[in-house]
């Protein structure tokens, strides 16, 4: 075989795309098609998808517009994880394929499903609605036009980065608490709040941050890092979320939901013991009658099963903890210090 | 339905500006915005470069009048004096107004709003964030129209104008996600559904949806269209997609160049260079093409973009979507690598005829932004005036209707159109001896508007081009609709646009036949040069029989004269 053929067999190969269909109309549950079709190299899912409806199956539904990963409008499920069609390309889905050949196409999670690939995004808009998703400005409404707002670099930059976010709801669909709780805040908007919060010109940030911290809110996240991962523009997500539980912490301190009890808890022991003291962690973070009502049951079951943590005393300071409370009280310390800067304004 | 005060149709830029204005005009008002695609997702998102006003931050000399003066030459005087200047005037006090609503323009170091140079304007005049600029201003409006509570009915595809004799009665539209047909009587209605360039298929930079939904409509409903044939190509559409690298990558200081390595542009606008306005840029790209000084590969032939020199930081903050667009769409980093680019159809000049206040000869009816024409892109629209003009005459559209809305008394929908658009559109999912596939007539059309009617016309092959659009109308009779459900049916939807794009294409067709002249984005090889004489003028087109009729209209002159346009 010759160096040209070989090349060529590369640049063009047979893919099957299995994908997702449910038409609420006719069917009772959601099944898979696949579409076996041939594709050249250096093609897009989102492509090779409007083919298969042009030529194979016009009743394949999906949502595209701008095809240059603007619009965020073609969001799927790809390979089990979320992304955008448009800029995707099928040879390196080939390579992450469970089954060779075999690309798996499915609808974004979390969100409820309308039609094959085409979910419902009227919760999200409903979130960005709840949590005050929008620039308050600092300048009365009669006001604007006469006067642009004085905006430093380091004022710019605060939020430049999460303006990126396309609201292609990629974030959503991959996070775990959503999963669990669908009225979890979500980490779209988590993000588009911490921007507003952050923005110079915005007026209601102590107003948006009282939302944020109720229940269902920022302090709900486990810091599983699917929504930075899985973002399309490569957002610090996390970020957003660290930046807005520390400014809650530091402006609101401990009091407003069990997450951030919790979180007390865990930087309480940290410092005193460099480890967790498990046995009064519920208490701490829920109080003693809800941890009676909740906890006992199991709490016996862990004594006969001998699977107890150890009693608060035996919980023993790990060796080198001095060290740890320097590294610690350095850490923390930029949190205290941004939001002074912050309120010094 | 309830009766409405304002229906707005499309959530872009200039919709939204225009919900915004009414609502701010008069809070009464029952106002909906009704778009076929969440609002936050329209094209005005993929706006790269900037929008243009005479702020005077970067360049201290600049003013509003040498903003109209470069507008007005680089439309090659075909647009509306008077329009011209109510957008230049309005310029600084919009671009402010989205900076005091939370739009994160780039900042200069005084911390005041950044401008970048621009093609065919005389002063670093475009104020822009990053390479998105588009994209953040369609955030903050979105942001500002939730903020204020506007009603928004999303994924709702506009299908007819009901009108009464000289006034319309409102809106037909299908909810997408039912699938019903429903009516909304409002006393106003503004279209503001951006440009038709679509038509062009796959050559061309617009997103899919961009199908003239708003021009077409209003043209079936005998308002009249205004200068169809300017179709602006764009210089640096990428080789295989047709998608766009922003004017501001050769603000920035790009090179283009050939296989030969040299900066061809001296020979075109040899102070401009590639700062020359789009028309001449896009014939410059294409001449050296047709001259054998292009590369040549599988997926066509092109020239290079240059940015190596700017260096990797300059790319990494001022265009990183750019980048990553080059890396994804055509495995190029133009930090190390140039970009292969050609021309792409981008933006239409022309569109629903209008007055200087958004308002059609239909009563009750406006347009604003690319759906509409003022004109003040005349034959050529200067990069950063798109923005700027969706955003001005957005919010002027919708002034005018909050303000108009209340002379007029409220209206009400026949059943009987509802049932009869129910029954039009279940036909196309008859089973059909033969049928046609919409996506092959999709890309005829896109193919025969390329070859006979892009960038450099003839008479001989544009009415080559007429007949095979009239062939493709034939044929559009035998289209089938496979999917029969209600619920979500792009292919329904895909069709209904391909309906819209084939009665505008006609008229793009006719308008660039009977133009006989070159001027802006319109060149005649077979009429080189302008004529002022026979063609200062807007075409005007109205339906009947199902085909255009062609009119004119004289272009409003103020302080600037006719001047030949060098650069």
């Amino acid at each position: 075989m010759s160096d040209s053929t070989i090349q060529h067999h590369e640049e063009s190969r047979d893919v099957t795309f299995r994908v997702h269909r449910f038409n609420p109309q006719v069917d009772s549950k959601p099944y898979f098609d696949d579409y076996t079709i041939r594709l050249e190299k250096g093609i897009t899912v989102l492509r090779a998808i409007n083919y298969i409806k042009e030529h194979v199956d016009s009743s394949l539904t999906f949502r595209a517009f701008c095809q240059a990963g603007i619009c965020g409008s073609c969001a799927m499920r790809i390979n089990n994880m979320s992304k955008l069609a448009c800029t995707t390309q099928v040879w390196d889905e080939l390579d992450k394929a469970r089954e060779p050949g075999v690309i798996k196409v499915e609808p974004l999670r979390n969100l409820p499903h309308i039609k094959d690939l085409v979910v419902e995004m009227d919760p999200l808009v409903g979130k960005m609605q709840k949590y005050s998703n929008w620039v308050d400005s600092k300048m009365p409404e009669e006001q604007w036009g006469k006067k642009e707002f004085l905006v430093s670099e380091e004022e710019f930059l605060a939020y430049d980065k999460a303006t990126d976010c396309i609201l292609c709801a990629s974030c959503v669909s991959e996070c775990t608490i959503l999963r669990a709780h669908k009225e979890y805040v979500s980490p779209a908007v988590l993000l588009k709040s911490y921007r507003m919060n952050v923005d110079s010109r915005d007026a209601m940030h102590d107003q948006r941050l009282a939302g944020l911290v109720q229940d269902h809110g920022v302090w709900d996240c486990t810091h599983c890092y699917r929504c930075q991962e899985t973002c399309v523009k490569n957002i610090p997500i996390m970020d957003a979320i660290h930046g807005i539980r520390e400014d809650a912490y530091a402006s609101r301190g401990s009091k407003d939901t069990s997450g951030a009890r919790h979180a007390e808890a865990f930087m309480d022991d940290i410092e005193k013991k460099g480890k967790l003291v498990e046995a009064t962690l519920p208490i701490r973070t829920n109080g003693v009658v809800w941890t009676l009502k909740n906890l006992l049951p199991m709490a016996v079951k862990m004594v006969i099963k001998r699977r107890t943590p150890p009693p608060p005393p035996l919980v023993k300071a790990s060796k080198g903890i001095d060290a740890l409370r320097k590294e610690f009280k350095e850490m923390t310390s930029h949190v205290g210090k941004d939001h002074e800067k912050k309120s010094g304004e | 339905m309830k009766p409405f005060d304002i229906v707005i149709v499309g959530g872009g830029g200039a919709g939204l500006y225009a919900a915004m204005e009414a609502m701010k005009t008069n809070p009464g008002l029952n106002i909906a915005v009704l778009s076929k695609i969440y609002p936050n997702r329209s094209h005005t998102s993929a706006a790269q470069g900037g929008a243009n006003a005479a702020l005077a931050n970067k360049a201290k000399d600049d003013t509003v009048e040498m903003h109209i003066f470069d507008t007005i030459k680089g439309s090659d005087y075909l647009a509306d004096q008077d329009a011209v200047e109510v957008l230049c005037s309005e310029a600084p006090k919009i671009i402010r107004e989205l900076d005091n609503m939370g739009t994160p323009w780039s900042r200069m170091d005084d911390k005041t709003i950044a401008q970048r140079p621009f093609g065919g304007a005389g002063r670093p005049r475009c104020c822009y964030c990053a390479d998105k600029t588009g994209h953040t201003i369609l955030q903050t409006l979105y942001e500002q129209c939730l903020r204020k509570g506007v009603i928004f009915f999303n994924e709702y595809f506009a299908l007819d104008l009901s009108v009464d004799g000289s006034r319309s009665r409102g809106l037909i539209a299908m909810n997408i996600k039912t699938g019903k047909i429903e009516a909304f009587p409002a006393k106003t209605v503004i279209f503001a559904t951006g440009g038709y360039a679509k038509m062009y298929w796959n050559r061309s930079s617009n997103a899919a949806g961009n199908t003239g939904d708003g021009q077409a409509i209003t043209y079936r409903a005998g308002i009249p269209l205004k200068d169809m044939e300017f179709v602006q190509f764009h210089p640096t559409g990428l080789r295989k997609s047709g998608l766009l690298v922003t004017e501001g990558a050769r603000g920035e200081g790009g090179y283009l160049t050939n296989a030969l390595g040299e900066r061809f542009m001296s020979r075109y606008a040899p102070e401009k260079m590639e700062l020359g306005p789009r028309d001449l840029v896009s014939r410059s790209l294409e001449t050296e093409i047709l001259e054998g000084r292009g590369f040549d590969s599988p997926a066509g032939k092109y020239l290079h973009l240059d940015l190596r020199h700017l260096g990797a930081d300059i790319i990494k903050s001022r265009l990183p979507q750019i980048r990553e667009m080059c890396m994804y769409f055509e495995g190029v980093d133009p930090i190390d690598d140039p970009v292969p680019v050609r021309p792409t159809a981008h933006y239409s000049m022309g569109g629903i005829d209008t007055d200087n206040l958004g308002r059609t000869v239909m009563q009750g009816v406006y347009a604003a932004g690319e759906c509409g024409c003022v004109s003040v892109h005349g034959a050529n629209r200067l990069g950063g005036n798109s923005l700027l003009d969706i955003l001005v005459f957005g919010r002027i559209a919708g002034r005018a209707a909050a303000e108009e809305c209340q002379k007029f008394n409220p209206t009400s929908i026949p059943e009987g159109e509802l049932a009869e658009k129910e029954h039009e559109l279940r036909s196309f999912m008859q089973p059909k001896g033969h049928y046609e596939r919409y996506g092959a007539l999709r890309e005829e059309l896109g193919h025969t508007l390329g070859m006979n009617v892009g960038i450099f016309r003839e008479a001989s092959k544009i009415k080559l081009g007429i007949k095979e659009i009239e062939s493709l109308k034939e044929r559009f009779e035998h289209v089938r609709v496979f999917d029969t459900g209600d619920i979500y049916n792009t292919n329904l939807l895909q069709v209904l646009e391909l309906k819209n794009m084939l009665d505008l294409a006609e008229t793009v067709a006719a308008g660039a036949l009977v133009r006989e002249e070159s001027r802006g984005s319109h060149t005649r090889t077979d009429f080189p040069t302008r004529n002022d004489e026979k063609w200062h003028k807007h075409t005007i087109y109205t339906m009947e029989g199902g085909h255009p009729k062609i009119g004119y209209k004289p272009v409003t002159m103020g302080r600037y004269e006719l001047q030949e346009r060098t650069y």
